[in-house]
């Protein structure tokens, strides 16, 4: 057994489901509508399944809206349409941090989930910058001062930007840099899908740890030896597009290969990526299990 | 004053027509019966009977909203509709609990009234009974209402139309098509807690813009509601039935004005400003008031 700080943390979305009949019910009686009841349960979720570091689950909103509807320029109907400058208007997902804060013992860490701003970008219709730069660099800007907000709550800022494995811009190092500057806690990059084609330029992105779906591509492990580096590894171990849940003898092999691979920089494991798609009660067998896993590993 | 650059549909049920553009149609008026405590059948046929009337004198389409609370009330209440209602006139049904709603639509077919039914209301809390219902038990038209959780903008009714903002499979315009309901009325929301009413009157030229569908709301219902109006208990009432006034002066196409004893200040004060709607709308833009239009039935 190798005894460091390895933690089990989450990639963002946890699948609760909002039942509209509820919230209508609280409409008809004229009250505030309060989306805390189901960030509880998503937490809850998690810290039963023992992980250590949590997220608030995502629960309010699509990861790309979560972020837009909160932004000044933004104007959510079908799809985000951008429709002036993008303006940061005050905490997106602080608020929600803090009740998760308020929800986990003092022990258990906290990753504030951030929707990157290349994949913000790719995901709006834009209707005032007409320049994927512009735009992208907008959205990071205001991402920068939702992360330095959300430093003073949380023990790691995640950005998710499942557009790179995709496209990866020239200026993706400057926007997800705007974003670093921002906060005074460890960055972690979540870029999922297969990245085996720009790992060389994931090594150097401005963060502390990069987060990739390991389980589902398992050819990253080869494609990461080619590129040695000091980068932290959050080691996805459970698929998070497939609702067959792991062995927990199947994901210690797994992190024992990741082992093999990056050693000591193996700081983190999660799931592959966010885990709304699926039930959730697979996503809290999955939880678990690699929880469990974890502890064979890397000790509890 | 508005008039819509979109094709404004205009649906008729009963003798009464919904929609067009500002000017055209009077706004259709609904007088709420059976809200509080039970059926009180008696002084209801007296409130019908005034509400009728002054309709039929001021040349204002009104149209009673039926709240059904519990399951034992069904059948009293249809058979008081049978009883005091005109023949083909239309009626609104207005239930919260999913489960009552199914119960209602099976008598409302077993009565032979769902051709002069509107159905008050399809919402993001619609439920899978409840769909399945209105697929055998279909309304002539049914009201949806607006409502958005997460948004509480003009572009947060949109979302909801267009895509359940996430909270259903679809959106709801989608919803009522595919249970064969093309008569729809949009019901912008107004009864948001904070009293915020504005974004309820300015969604209704948003709404009607976007999709030429008639649209209206209760606005009423944030003067009852509201706290500091409370302190002048003597203009209250006065202040709640000319909350209405806003959806005509902002294009809208009917109201849920609230208790059907407010009919004899209501209805008269909307066909004062259906007229100077009028007016204007038929000056600037050419809007002919319809045959039984109050300005052609006080100044023929």
């Amino acid at each position: 057994m190798t005894a460091r700080c390895v933690t089990s943390s989450v990639v963002g979305s946890y699948p609760i489901v909002v039942p509209g009949s509820e919230l209508m019910a609280q409409y008809f009686a004229g009250e505030n509508v309060s989306w805390y009841p189901y960030i509880a349960d998503a937490v809850g979720d998690m810290t039963e399944a023992g992980i250590e570091v949590v997220s608030d689950g995502q629960t309010r909103d699509p990861f790309i809206q979560l972020f837009t509807r909160r932004l000044g320029g933004c104007r959510v109907r079908a799809r985000t349409e951008v429709v002036g400058p993008i303006v940061y208007r005050g905490g997106i997902t602080v608020d929600d941090v803090q009740v998760v804060r308020r929800l986990v013992s003092p022990s258990t860490k906290i990753v504030g989930v951030l929707t990157g701003p290349f994949t913000l970008m790719k995901s709006c219709i834009d209707l005032f910058y007409h320049d994927e730069r512009a735009c992208c660099l907008g959205f990071a800007e205001a991402l920068r001062q939702e992360a330095a907000a959300l430093s003073w709550f949380v023990d790691e800022v995640s950005i998710d930007e499942p557009w790179f494995a995709n496209e990866l811009p020239a200026y993706a190092e400057e926007a997800i840099g705007v974003i670093s500057e921002g906060s005074s806690c460890p960055m972690r990059l979540h870029v999922c899908g297969d990245v085996s084609r720009i790992v060389h330029r994931l090594v150097g992105m401005p963060v502390d740890v990069l987060s990739h779906e390991f389980k589902a591509s398992p050819k990253l492990f080869d494609a990461y030896l080619q590129y040695p580096s000091e980068m932290g590894m959050c080691i996805g171990s459970v698929r998070s597009d497939d609702v067959r849940v792991e062995s927990v003898e199947e994901v210690v092999a797994h992190l024992r290969r990741a082992e093999e691979v990056f050693g000591r920089r193996v700081v983190q494991v999660a799931p592959d990526c966010g885990q709304r798609m699926l039930p959730r009660e697979v996503a809290f067998a999955k939880l678990r299990c690699l929880q469990q896993a974890k502890e064979v590993v890397y000790g509890g | 004053m508005f008039s819509f650059t979109k094709p404004q549909h205009a649906f008729e049920l009963g003798g009464i027509t919904f929609g067009g553009q500002p000017g055209e149609h009077p706004t259709v008026l609904f007088g709420g019966l059976f809200f509080k405590g039970a059926p009180e059948f008696k002084t209801a046929s007296t409130h019908l009977a005034a509400m009728l009337k002054i309709g039929e004198e001021t040349g204002m389409p009104v149209v009673p909203d039926l709240f059904i609370r519990k399951e034992d009330y069904i059948d009293p209440i249809l058979s008081f509709l049978e009883q005091h209602m005109p023949e083909a006139h239309p009626f609104s049904v207005d239930i919260i609990e999913p489960s009552l709603k199914v119960k209602v639509l099976e008598s409302l077919h077993d009565h032979d009234l769902l051709a002069r039914t509107i159905y008050n209301s399809l919402h993001i809390g619609v439920t899978a009974p409840e769909r399945e219902t209105l697929k055998r038990c279909t309304p002539a038209m049914t009201l949806i209402v607006a409502f958005n959780p997460k948004d509480a903008s003009p572009d947060g009714r949109i979302e909801v139309l267009e895509n359940g903002a996430h909270l259903l499979d679809t959106g709801l315009l989608a919803v009522a098509s595919s249970l064969g309901i093309d008569k729809i009325l949009v019901d912008t929301a107004a009864l948001a807690p904070g009293e915020n009413s504005g974004a309820a009157l300015a969604s209704l030229p948003v709404v009607k813009e976007e999709y030429g569908l008639p649209v209206g709301c209760a606005i009423h219902n944030v003067v009852e509601k509201s706290k500091w109006l409370s302190r002048y208990s003597s203009v209250k009432a006065t202040v709640d039935v000319a909350s209405n006034a806003g959806i005509a002066l902002f294009g809208g196409d009917f109201a849920l004005f609230g208790p059907i004893e407010h009919a004899p200040v209501v209805v008269p004060l909307m066909a004062w400003f259906d007229m100077v709607v009028s007016e204007y709308a038929e000056a600037y833009f050419g809007v002919c008031p319809s045959e039984r239009h109050p300005r052609r039935v006080f100044y023929p």
